[in-house]
């Protein structure tokens, strides 16, 4: 990648310029600071985001948030926005978990309420919410029922018991996307996800029970209905194996087709189809289904979450959905480029949604300040609430940052460590972590990921998005 | 050891060595659930019939594994031989043995995602075939 020159913009932005001889149809624009792109320049993670530029039909410039890292195809942080008419949609710009992403729920617990019960309340949350990597999930679907939980997501789940009216009005697109075609999910697919609704799942997913530990805006932080000390849940999932298997099936399909539509590319992982095509929208349809799959699972988890919580601590204790925001995903969006409304797919990969304050699509609660963006850190460190700003619209076609970004292999991390010695690390630090495997603690650990804090001060001070609280970490389930 | 597993910074690969390409294929799918539970201990009371194709060697290598994973993740199987053969140049069938799963003597150590097309490599060095595979964790 000697090829490949990065130019600072500014303290926040780097761009490398459109090189015609990589194929390149646009720049590359990435937002990140002094310190974190030395990690970004250690692995292909830059290389992959000029790969995205090579994308027919690519509208304003591919985009790399702070945390990117290198992924499959796409880099790992990196947004992509086609022409409608004239651009592609590629199946890796989504990624394999379809609608992976964060719902934070607000208790009406304080820190001191659950000081002395945090063990009882873990061990509890553990038991109610399966991980899902050795036995089946506890949503019993019967036949038929799967086609319509693609087609209705949250609301599905609501209908039949498994969560409370309001949880569908505080979710991106109400927790079901439109266009949703569950005839273009394979059997297989199906067969896949269906025994894992409801379950977390396991490389980096994880539900942290946390307490609001700073807040920033107070003004957003009381539209949120949160203040310090408060105990919040975030819940970090995706569409299990149902995503994993439509993905994969339309990787083979697009890289079966594209000879057909003349497209060349330098990675077969970013295989992709012109959005106008059979195939296109035969993917857009299905990934709207694995998107709704994706919503309805993080609803059943919200739904195990609270009779958990219920029994520890009685049914007075409300849970409640703060917002669901999706960072695996495309979506059909207005956004003026060039001084001109151009209808785009945006593709985000590993980044969320950030609409500024009056977005027609935010529900009233959240007209005011912006959508709530959710960034969770690594286990030990923190988290962060945020909300969507002009910049981000201006920018970044409304998209930020999705989470701390991967330092180190799951290997390296691993290495030389001793899992009771890292658990009693974790709980001296006042974190108390569950998993049904060895590895799956180890290998998410602190040291893994880049500094969380690092990465929101490069989207806050780009003018992407706010800060509005930062969350600390009491418990831990991971997968 | 007929594979090695390889790091990569968010994910998992492996390396993989054949004297044929039926051989390779076959270590490359033991390489696979290696990585997904603990291979030991398996007891061969059962066989299943697998195909793949693909429309290249590379494709057919990406097929063929995400159909072993299919098995591995939704069957809940888990194998400890392979026979592959090679029907046309890019289609093979598998005789593979093995046994269902359950998470008491083979748990899942981390699910797999997908086999990728991320930094595929296929190529004969001598008499010795090699895959270098990536996987989404």
């Amino acid at each position: 990648m000697s090829e490949i020159k990065l130019d600072a913009l500014d303290d926040y932005r780097y761009r490398i310029a459109r090189n015609e001889t990589l194929g390149m149809r646009t720049d590359v624009l990435v937002f990140s600071s002094p310190v974190l792109i030395e990690h970004v320049k250690k692995d292909q993670s830059l290389g992959q985001a000029v790969n995205v530029a090579t994308l027919p039909g690519i509208v304003g410039p591919s985009l790399a948030m702070p945390d990117i890292h290198q992924g499959y195809g796409f880099p790992i942080g990196g947004v992509a926005a086609t022409d409608v008419e004239e651009g592609v949609v590629s199946p890796g710009g989504v990624g394999f978990d379809i609608n992976c992403g964060v719902r934070l729920v607000r208790s009406t617990l304080t820190r001191a309420d659950v000081k002395g019960r945090m063990k009882q309340l873990i061990d509890q949350v553990f038991r109610d919410v399966p991980c899902g990597t050795g036995t089946e999930g506890r949503v019993k679907l019967k036949h038929g029922d799967i086609d319509k939980v693609l087609e209705n997501g949250a609301r599905w789940m609501v209908e039949h018991g498994y969560g409370e009216a309001g949880d569908t009005e505080r979710a991106e697109a109400g927790g079901a996307m439109k266009g949703a075609l569950p005839g273009k999910v394979s059997d297989r697919a199906k067969e896949r996800g269906a025994p894992q609704l409801g379950t977390l799942g396991s490389g980096n997913h994880f539900l942290e029970i946390q307490y609001v530990d700073r807040v920033h805006d107070a003004s957003a932080a009381a539209a949120m209905k949160i203040e310090k000390d408060q105990v919040v849940i975030l819940i970090h999932s995706g569409s299990r194996g149902l995503g994993h298997q439509v993905c994969t099936d339309y990787v083979a399909l697009m890289n079966q087709v594209m000879p057909k539509y003349g497209i060349q590319l330098p990675d077969r992982q970013l295989a992709c189809a012109p959005i106008s095509s059979s195939e296109g929208q035969s993917y857009l349809g299905a990934m709207a289904a694995a998107a709704n799959f994706a919503w309805a699972n993080r609803q059943g988890i919200l739904h195990f979450l609270r009779d958990a919580f219920g029994r520890v601590f009685g049914t007075d204790v409300r849970l409640e959905l703060i917002y669901d925001v999706c960072h695996n995903i495309a979506k059909e969006e207005t956004h003026v480029v060039g001084g001109r409304r151009r209808n785009v797919l945006v593709h985000r990969k590993g980044a969320t949604r950030a609409f500024p304050a009056q977005h027609p699509e935010l529900p009233p609660s959240y007209a005011d300040i912006g959508q709530p963006v959710f960034v969770p850190g690594s286990m030990g460190t923190a988290s962060w609430v945020l909300t969507g700003q002009p910049g981000a619209m201006a920018e970044t076609f409304a998209s930020v940052c999705h989470g701390a970004g991967r330092l180190m292999s799951r290997t390296a991390v691993r290495k030389g460590k001793n899992i009771t010695e890292e658990r009693r690390k974790l709980e001296d630090a006042g974190i108390l972590v569950r998993s049904e495997s060895r590895d799956g603690i180890l290998e998410e650990l602190p040291e893994a990921y880049k500094d969380v804090d690092e990465v929101i001060e490069v989207v806050h001070n780009a003018g992407l998005a706010k800060k509005v609280a930062r969350l600390r970490p009491m418990g831990v389930i991971k997968g | 050891m007929n594979f090695e597993i390889l790091e990569h910074p968010a994910d998992v690969g492996f390396r993989a060595w054949g004297d044929s390409l039926e051989d390779l294929f076959g270590n490359c799918a033991g390489a696979l659930i290696s990585i997904i539970l603990d291979p030991s201990n398996v007891e061969r009371n059962q066989r299943w019939d697998l195909e793949a194709e693909g429309s290249d060697r590379e494709s057919l290598l990406v097929n063929w594994l995400n159909e072993v994973l299919y098995y591995v993740d939704t069957r809940r199987i888990v194998f400890d031989s392979f026979a592959v053969r090679f029907q046309e140049p890019f289609r093979l069938s598998c005789e593979a043995t093995g046994e269902h799963r359950t998470p008491e003597k083979h748990p899942v150590r981390v699910s797999v995602k997908a086999v990728t097309y991320h930094q595929l490599l296929l190529s004969k060095t001598g008499p010795e075939w090699i895959a270098e595979v990536f996987v989404d964790v």
